[in-house]
């Protein structure tokens, strides 16, 4: 069925139909093509959004230390709380599970020297899981690791903004930088995409900042991950770490500064909703312009093959069995399907390569179509299109021929 | 029994009826006849009284619900598809009214084309068309499209083309119908060269002239051959 004569029969009847040709060929490739651009721009809308939220993308609980309203046990208002390593510990010692965590410091313009540039930006001591909590993309290297912060070691992760000013193109990773008038190896570089804010910041081990710039055992700020944790149980784990802390640090219990904990879990689902909601919609979208596009392929197959009966009465006439007449229209179908779908499909990808890096807006980013999705969408397309051929193909060898051929 | 099996279409009470809803036609109603080898039958009668469906049936297009029907000796009862195919291809030879050229298709591959469901190699069947464009003189058109071809000459391609396969019948639907006196006269002229090889041919027509050209006119009314 599929030798070089067929082929050629099948190339001399596509070819001699210029028009019938292109006009199917062209409904098959605005169809991939739409799905292609549809999907693409899909994309570009959730990498955009995702992006922007990512920092709050994270489920996790905030604990921060800050100035006390009420007096209490003694104490007079407006009081700093001083959270130090000592009660974050014990307050490991209090939880079951920790999913992750980091402790953050953070140390106002420290001099920053690599070779004749310097200037001033601010540190921030993390641990490993910051990379993780506060949604960080490495761009290079390596982040702090916990070996970093078990030996203090003096490394670095450079956010996007302090490569931009002290380095002028250099590739960073391995060179030393003076922080503050003290060596430390650049082992990384990061971009936070969602904060202009964190990208001026130079990450350090937590011992080693704390060490070297508090020169004290003071810790800003707690982030813990809490995973898949459920929303009501994030919700008890909150409540209980807040008391726990007041009592601790002898904080009124009805005090809202001394001592706060956030929890974004709830956020963080509402974004999670925001994004799947974005997702239906894309996926929505993607098999909806698929059920157009299918549409139009099975009308116009069938309007080509209603147009040949006559031809296909002819050839029945001329010994052609009723299977290869049908064989010949769903083999042409099928090549013409496969051809026009490339080409739709090549010139959509194309043109979301060529325009995706022109395109830099804070909720669109990087519209781009996964490749399997578009070639499933096209064999649907060409299986839709052929079953469709099929169809007029068979009442169309039906038709007695005498009949089809003679004149009205 | 020696003229029988001399006979190279031979039918036996023929029957055949079409039901469109609650309605039963009965379009064939026991047809016999007996057509020899090399004779030019034509077949006449007024519409619906058959002829249609007679060309079909003896065209092997369509099936027939009771009877017998001997094409060249062989029974041509409960064909198949495909075996209807096979036989059409070798045995038959088509001419319609309207000559039915493939638009899309050259003089030559319009001829050509019964050898290509032979499955014959594209070179040896092109060769084997012109031979047959020749002898109905039109090697000089052999590229060209029907639609820049004169309707006696699109004929003489279609008759070319029913040619290629050297069937042993060739089953004729108006052959003149669409053309004029003068092209009408050239064209029978054709066919009665190529009946001369020894080609049976059986020509559908309204016309007494084309009729008083054949060896035999089978005369058809509502379904039945008039003998008188």
């Amino acid at each position: 069925m599929f030798n070089r004569d067929t082929w050629l029969e099948i190339a001399n009847t596509v070819l001699s139909n210029p028009m019938r040709t292109f006009l199917t060929g062209l409904s098959i490739a605005l169809g991939v093509f739409i799905l292609v651009v549809m999907q693409g721009l899909g994309f570009g809308l959730q990498n955009g959004v995702q992006n922007q939220f990512s920092d709050d993308a994270v489920n996790s609980i905030w604990v921060d230390a800050g100035r006390t309203q009420l007096a209490y046990r003694g104490h007079l208002p407006n009081r700093q709380v001083k959270m130090r390593n000592s009660d974050v510990d014990a307050m490991f010692d209090q939880m079951d599970t920790v999913h992750a965590y980091s402790r953050r410091v953070r140390i106002w313009d420290v001099v920053m020297e690599h070779e004749d540039h310097q200037s001033n930006f601010p540190i921030r001591g993390v641990d490993p899981d910051h990379l993780m909590l506060e949604n960080t993309t490495l761009t290079d290297g390596r982040y702090i690791s916990s070996r970093d912060v078990a030996e203090e070691t003096k490394v670095t992760v450079l956010g996007a903004t302090i490569v931009e000013d002290l380095y002028e193109g250099i590739d960073p990773i391995g060179t030393y930088l003076l922080i503050g008038g003290v060596q430390f190896r650049v082992v990384g570089t990061f971009d936070d995409p969602a904060s202009r804010w964190e990208n001026k910041m130079a990450y350090l081990p937590f011992t080693t900042a704390q060490n070297i710039f508090r020169s004290n055992d003071k810790v800003d700020q707690i982030i813990l991950g809490t995973g898949d944790m459920p929303i009501a149980d994030t919700r008890v784990l909150s409540d209980a770490l807040l008391s726990w802390f007041k009592d601790r640090k002898v904080v009124h219990p009805d005090d809202a500064r001394g001592v706060r904990i956030e929890n974004n879990n709830e956020e963080y689902e509402r974004f999670q909703n925001i994004f799947l909601g974005i997702e239906l919609f894309i996926w929505g979208l993607g098999l909806l312009t698929l059920l157009a596009g299918a549409v139009g392929v099975a009308n116009i197959l069938a309007i080509a093959v209603k147009e040949r009966t006559k031809e296909i009465g002819v050839r029945k006439a001329l010994g052609a069995s009723s299977i290869s007449v049908v064989g010949l229209v769903v083999q042409e179908s099928l090549a013409l399907m496969i051809v026009s779908g490339s080409a739709g499909l090549i010139t959509g990808v194309g043109l979301l390569e060529a325009v995706s890096p022109m395109i830099d807006h804070e909720y669109f980013k990087n519209p781009q179509v996964d490749f399997r999705i578009a070639l499933v969408a096209l064999v649907i397309l060409t299986v839709v299109g052929v079953v469709s051929g099929i169809g007029p193909a068979l009442r169309a060898v039906r038709i007695k021929p005498v009949e089809a051929l003679r004149d009205e | 029994m020696e003229w029988y099996l001399r006979g190279v279409i031979k039918l036996n009470n023929i029957g055949k009826s079409y039901v469109t809803g609650s309605q039963k036609l009965e379009v064939l109603k026991g047809l016999t006849c007996t057509i020899k080898k090399g004779e030019m039958v034509a077949i006449m009668g007024s519409s619906g009284s058959g002829k249609s469906t007679l060309l079909n049936i003896l065209g092997l297009l369509d099936s027939f619900d009771t009877g017998e029907y001997l094409l060249s000796g062989k029974s041509m009862s409960g064909l198949n598809e495909r075996a209807a195919a096979k036989y059409r291809s070798k045995l038959l030879g088509f001419v319609f009214q309207s000559f039915n050229l493939i638009g899309f298709k050259t003089a030559l591959e319009n001829v050509a084309l019964p050898l290509y469901y032979q499955s014959v190699p594209r070179k040896k069947r092109n060769v084997i068309a012109m031979d047959y464009l020749k002898k109905v003189g039109l090697e000089d058109w052999a590229a060209h499209l029907p639609n820049q071809m004169s309707g006696g000459q699109k004929q003489r391609v279609a008759i070319a083309r029913a040619l290629v396969a050297q069937p042993k019948v060739i089953l004729a639907d108006e052959p003149t119908g669409a053309l004029d006196s003068v092209t009408s006269s050239d064209v029978m002229k054709l066919l009665r060269e190529i009946n001369a090889d020894g080609i049976t041919m059986i020509i559908v027509t309204h016309e007494h002239d084309i009729a008083a050209l054949c060896d035999r006119t089978i005369h058809l009314v509502d379904g039945l051959i008039d003998l008188t």
